[in-house]
């Protein structure tokens, strides 16, 4: 993920998923948003190709063992 | 005689059992503080008290007939706004659900009632319980019943004040990113958010499938116990609840000597207000008191498992409204709409890396924590700040004023863990100050047993804000 969020990818975003934005508010989102995209990380980008969404079920159930 | 409405839900759950007191005589109690405090706190959106009382006679004629329906039979209760009932209006805190009629009743209010409570309305919340102050451009603000004057915290704003002032002697609440937790620390009562699993979410407004949970606020981890006792458990209508083990009442008595508690050496310890530090050492030093071991830990970069939160929290609740963003944008406030446009920042690529990322995360943490059972942070860096100063809207310091507040708060719904809020201090200015006992996968019991004997210890949960 790149470390910035632009007001552009906002709009462009916006368009794809049909929502109404203003471009005020595609500013808003980019400056509230940057600082997570920048705090992200970097193992977010290099999981195992295994790696799933219910692989947090696999890690959680474990404590259920007896 | 004790004014009953002082009682714990475990006193009052025996007072209405042994017919000591009726449970009308309760439902009465709890209307006439309601009365006189609901025109300072704004917690109750909506009062149904010729229901309740009608309710509460046919419990007390259940009773006298020896047909006691549960553990809490005829204790009344109110909830979040978000808990579905057949047939009863659920408006979630906001304009475009304002006349919604659910039709079905959630399975946590389900078991309540098979538990034997009544329903004496609905509480305040953040729009679509998406708001961690206690604001709400709808409804006005909920006030803080130590300080009227200071946000109750949110999403849960009306559960954490209304507990706090004796309206009810429990709340249901959610906690996708603190909503149970924060209004517990500014609010000055118990509040535990389960395991992610533990308990059925079905027919509760959703916020963020990957990271919704219910749970109680109540005056003490016992009444927390009282309440899981009934809700958790797996449910066919929650497909995350697959296995969830119910809930294990030995499993809370189990002493406080035998268990190891952890401390982070970094990111809990920032920026926290002195009063607050304080109150987090004092806790410890308690803790240590009656025999707890304590061992510094090495928590994995929360700052990080924290962004990987807000991805999945931004990008599932604007998937959600997606529908009403399109169509009646301009029907929510203003701070609402500016988080989940906030959504819109993320990639489908992006978003499941984000949620794919939360199995290796889980496993480094309990990695990172080793045998320790439960870890203790304060809950936030301050007590209550004022309504006046948090009143952002979607200005630009609201983003910024949002992470404060949470902070503390997201690393556990990422990681689904289960965390309990305690009082355990005040502030220099009189407010409440909580702090956050985390726990294991499916280590809830745990966290009650420890709170337990902390509040044992302790008499911060005990006290209530001056009458007004």
């Amino acid at each position: 993920m790149s470390d910035e969020v632009t007001p552009d990818r906002i709009a462009a975003m916006a368009a794809a998923a049909r929502v109404p934005i203003t471009p005020e508010a595609c500013a808003g989102v980019a400056r509230a948003m940057t600082p997570t995209v920048a705090r992200l990380p970097p193992g977010t980008t290099t999981l195992a190709l295994e790696t799933e969404p219910s692989s947090f079920t696999v890690v959680q159930r474990r404590e259920l063992a007896p | 005689m004790t004014d009953i409405t002082t009682l714990s839900l475990a006193e009052i759950a025996a007072a209405i059992r042994t017919r000591k007191v009726s449970s009308v005589e309760v439902t009465r109690a709890l209307l006439a503080r309601i009365a006189t405090w609901q025109p300072t706190l704004n917690c109750f959106v909506r009062l149904e008290a010729e229901a309740a009382l009608a309710q509460a006679a046919a419990a007390d004629a259940a009773l006298a007939r020896g047909d006691a329906a549960g553990a809490l039979h005829g204790v009344p209760l109110a909830h979040k706004d978000m808990y579905y009932v057949a047939g009863l209006l659920a408006e979630c805190g906001s304009k475009i659900r304002k006349g919604f009629v659910a039709s079905a009743t959630s399975t946590a209010l389900v078991r309540l009632a098979a538990a034997g409570t009544l329903r004496l309305g609905a509480l305040h919340m953040a729009e679509f319980a998406y708001g961690p102050t206690g604001h709400n451009a709808h409804l006005g603000p909920a006030h803080n019943a130590w300080d009227p004057t200071r946000i109750t915290g949110g999403s849960s704003s009306g559960s954490g004040t209304a507990v706090a002032a004796r309206l009810t002697y429990a709340a249901l609440g959610s906690d996708t990113g603190g909503s149970i937790r924060l209004p517990a620390h500014f609010c000055g009562v118990t509040g535990l958010k389960p395991t992610y699993g533990r308990v059925s979410r079905a027919n509760a407004m959703p916020l963020s499938f990957s990271l919704d949970t219910v749970g109680p606020l109540a005056r003490s981890a016992e009444d927390c116990s009282l309440i899981l006792a009934e809700i958790a458990g797996a449910d066919p209508d929650d497909p995350t609840t697959a296995g969830a083990p119910n809930w294990d009442v030995r499993k809370t008595r189990r002493s406080a000597s035998d268990l190891t508690v952890g401390i982070p050496s970094a990111f809990y310890t920032e920026g926290l207000d002195a009063d607050v530090a304080r109150a987090f050492d004092d806790t410890v030093a308690t803790l240590r008191r009656f025999g707890v071991r304590t061992v510094p830990v090495e928590l994995p970069d929360q700052a990080a498992v924290s962004a990987a939160a807000r991805v999945v929290l931004a990008a599932e609740a604007t998937s959600l409204h997606a529908p009403w963003m399109r169509t009646r944008p301009d029907d929510y406030g203003p701070q609402v709409r500016a988080r989940l446009e906030n959504g819109l920042a993320f990639t489908a690529v992006e978003y499941l890396e984000a949620l794919r990322w939360r199995g290796p995360a889980l496993a480094e943490h309990l990695a990172a924590i080793g045998d320790v059972d439960v870890v203790i942070t304060p809950a936030s860096t301050s007590a209550a700040p004022t309504i006046a100063e948090t009143d952002v809207g979607a200005g630009p310091d609201a983003e910024a004023t949002i992470v404060a507040i949470t902070n503390f708060m997201r690393p556990v719904n990422y990681l689904g863990l289960p965390s309990l809020v305690v009082p355990a201090g005040w502030s220099d200015g009189g407010m409440p100050i909580g702090m956050q006992l985390i726990g294991r996968p499916f280590g809830d019991e745990t966290l009650i047993a420890l709170g337990a004997a902390f509040q044992a210890a302790t008499d911060h949960h005990r006290k209530a804000p001056p009458d007004r």
